[in-house]
């Protein structure tokens, strides 16, 4: 870091130590004590004193209500920065000039009408089929396709990092694989070892028992017949629990975020940021 | 759920396909088509077969015009305070009144280099995986009943990169129509990036992740940002150019993050310049395109504008540490809270949700393809990242596809070169009358 460590002259603010500074090839984590939104354990004695001596102590539950305010406010964010469209405008389609097309707008038969005259969103859609998933047990019914049964993975390799994701009724969560592959898969070691890696595993695992082999083609074709999974179920998983806690940005100039306003939890890199945050920023929120 | 009511076309045709193609990738933010001919005698040349359209609606603000679709590149040249509307959304058509709209100014109008008859005509047409099932019985309605095309195949786009010859050295050369046997596609597109283990051409479904994080979240990241200094918020097209002119992906985020902290905006202090710089905006007078240079302290903004410093007026935005924390998102999505993996530990995800013996085929054929994935260190990070997490013992290869954003149209272009690999994929609209729309998707799940 370029400076020492900051002193300021707020009362609502202070300076939260570095716990841990981790190198790895690529990029750096710089770890802010505690967890981004759990304030309660940020705070040492003497400051939350101080807090309550400046008129404006926060009781436990104000503060907990201050971080499921931030976290809904982080989704707000994330649901504004993933939209599609542009915000607040309606653009409706122009009267159509005589251009190629014959057919009307309206649609050629009525299952495109319906399409066509259709209002829902992608959130629409998404609930209704997991709706469905909820009642039947199944989606697309009509396919006959069974859902996919969400199982944990297996867990002892050394690389898992994966968290399974418990399952709550939704289609949410869990990375299912066929359970008939999983505990046939180890027992297999007759099929064709040719895989690119394949010499370089060998040569340096003399001392693993268990040299992964291709699956053979009857597990292969249970991979592939596998039913897709459904929005929900696709969706990334977290990162694992031993990965670096998430970084955090000073709002003002997008610099490492240093010290924590006490008031709205934002963050700030340094004491010019701190006054900018003060000025124009500040939520000013309490309860 | 009978298809009695539907009109009849081109249900006389003899053969299962016709001679020519439309191979149309669907994306969230641009259209990729163009046709193929049913001949292996020669390879598709994207660069000027496969035509790129504005898959949305535009209206602008100041000359009170709404463009639709291919207008939108052909005949806007302001395109400030330009707002939009897109039938795609997360990935999929959800507003089919908008896309049907584009499909027919792209598809049907004479003004169109892609105007065909889809009566003589097979469909090659891509969506996003692991889609609502309601929404492929949509598109597949709207593709037959409404656009009547001869024949059609629908998949997730994804599997059309398996019919190009993969970018990695020393693998053995494709013939048209055959897909490669493994390769994991990394699709970092518009709506979102996702990762599709694919064996010979078939997704392992089980196995397929979606990052929430695409080009849209970075543009609108990029706005947000911005606007701390700048009014964009009105500017999606603008922002979207900066960020293809100026974005890059840093190798040492911590590092470079330092070399451009000025200790607040007010700071005196001098920061590497090599990083920071100035973006001229466009006024679509003089300025048709904005562009970058690089960052002039000497001369502050109030005075360029008001065109003090002895120059031409100019509007600039001097941009620094949002050139790579935003695209930073899609390898750390928890810069904006968001609860998820990035990108490498997505591909991880997948990879490791398949039986242990299959990890060394994926982990050795990454395929980086997608808009998004253009970011100069895209593919450098990339493999750096992937090297470091994954044990030693494994070789890793990350390869970026030639021309990442038309490569899926190329891979559909490859396929429907071949009469014997495209025939058993697609349903005709004979079939579809015959057999409906259920019959169709099984069809398209590999059911039938
Ligand atoms: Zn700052
Ligand atoms: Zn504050």
């Amino acid at each position: 870091m370029a400076t020492g460590p900051l002193r300021f002259a707020t009362p609502h603010i202070e300076e939260l130590p570095t716990t841990h500074t981790r190198q790895a090839p690529g990029f750096a984590w710089v770890a802010v004590s505690g967890a981004q939104d759990d304030s309660s354990k940020n705070w040492g004695t003497a400051n939350r004193k101080r807090a309550r001596a400046q008129g404006g102590g926060q009781t436990e539950a104000q503060k907990e209500a201050i971080t499921a305010r931030q976290q809904r406010e982080i989704e707000r964010k994330i649901k504004e920065l993933n939209s599609d469209n542009s915000k607040d405008v309606q653009i409706p389609l122009p009267k159509r000039e005589g251009t190629g097309g014959g057919a009307s707008r309206a649609g050629k038969t009525s299952n495109t009408k319906k399409i066509l005259a259709s209002g829902k969103t992608f959130a629409h859609y998404l609930d209704d089929e997991e709706a469905e998933i909820a009642r039947t047990g199944r989606r697309d019914g009509d396919l006959e396709v069974q859902m996919p049964a969400a199982q944990p993975r297996p867990s002892k390799t050394p690389l898992a990092r994966r968290k399974t994701l418990g399952e709550d009724g939704s289609s949410t969560g869990g990375t299912p694989i066929p359970q008939s592959l999983n505990a046939r898969r180890s027992m297999d070691h007759s099929s064709r070892p040719s895989t690119p890696g394949a010499s370089r595993l060998d040569e340096q695992n003399e001392d693993q028992q268990d040299i992964p082999t291709l699956p053979t083609d009857a597990e292969l074709d249970v991979l592939l017949k596998a039913p897709p999974l459904t929005y929900n179920q696709a969706r990334s998983a977290p990162p694992p629990s031993n990965a670096p806690p998430p970084r955090r940005f000073c709002e003002v100039c997008g610099f490492f975020g240093r010290a924590k306003c006490m008031k709205c939890g934002a963050m700030t890199c340094s004491v010019l940021c701190k006054d900018t945050h003060d000025e124009h920023r500040c939520l000013k929120f309490y309860a | 759920m009978a298809r009695k009511g539907a009109s009849k076309g081109a249900d006389a045709a003899p053969a299962r396909l016709a001679s020519r193609t439309l191979v149309l990738d669907n994306g969230a933010h641009t259209i990729k088509a163009g046709f193929s001919p049913l001949t292996t005698d020669s390879e598709p040349h994207a660069d000027a077969e496969c035509h790129v359209v504005a898959n949305c609606i535009a209206r602008s603000q100041r000359d009170k015009r709404t463009y639709i679709g291919p207008e939108l590149l052909e005949e806007c040249w302001d395109f400030g305070e330009l707002a939009f509307r897109r039938p795609v959304e997360k990935g999929f058509v959800v507003n089919w009144e908008g896309e049907q709209a584009i499909w027919e100014r792209t598809l049907l109008d004479k003004r169109s280099p892609l105007q065909c008859d889809p009566h003589e005509m097979n469909l090659i047409l891509t969506e996003a995986p692991n889609g609502p099932s309601v929404l492929q019985r949509n598109m597949d309605e709207m593709v037959f009943e409404e656009f009547e095309f001869a024949s059609y195949y629908r998949t997730i786009s994804p599997v059309l990169n398996a019919y190009v010859p993969p970018p990695f050295p020393s693998t053995p050369a494709l013939p048209s129509g055959t897909a490669a046997e493994c390769l994991l596609v990394v699709d970092v597109g518009h709506s979102h990036t996702t990762t599709t283990p694919l064996h010979h051409g078939r997704p392992l479904h089980a196995a397929c992740r979606r990052l929430e994080i695409g080009g849209k979240t970075l543009t609108n990241r990029l706005k947000e940002v911005l606007s701390r200094t700048v009014e964009v918020q009105k500017e999606d097209w603008i922002v979207q150019e900066i960020k293809e002119d100026v974005c890059f992906i840093s190798q040492s985020f911590s590092s470079d993050l330092e070399r451009v902290w000025k200790g607040g905006l007010k700071d005196p202090r001098d920061v590497d310049t090599s990083i920071v710089v100035d973006y001229v905006l466009p006024d679509y007078e003089a300025i048709k395109r904005g562009f970058s240079r690089p960052h002039d302290t000497k001369v502050s903004r109030k005075d360029r504008a008001l065109g003090l410093h002895g120059g031409p007026r100019e509007h600039i935005v001097t941009i620094a540490n949002e050139r790579f924390t935003v695209p930073e998102l899609l390898f750390t999505p928890s810069d904006i809270g968001m609860q998820q993996e990035g990108v490498a530990g997505t591909i991880l995800q997948s990879i490791y949700s398949l039986p242990q013996g299959l990890w060394q085929p994926f982990l050795a054929n990454i395929l980086v393809v997608g808009g998004s994935s253009k970011f100069p260190g895209f593919l450098e990070r990339l493999r750096s990242e992937m090297e470091s997490r994954v044990s030693e013992e494994y070789l890793v290869r990350v390869a970026q596809a030639e021309d990442p954003l038309k490569n899926v149209w190329a891979g559909g272009a490859r396929l429907a070169r071949s009469k014997d690999a495209l025939s058993p994929l697609v349903v005709t609209r004979q079939e579809y009358l015959e057999h409906g729309d259920v019959w169709t998707r099984r069809k398209f799940a590999g059911k039938v």
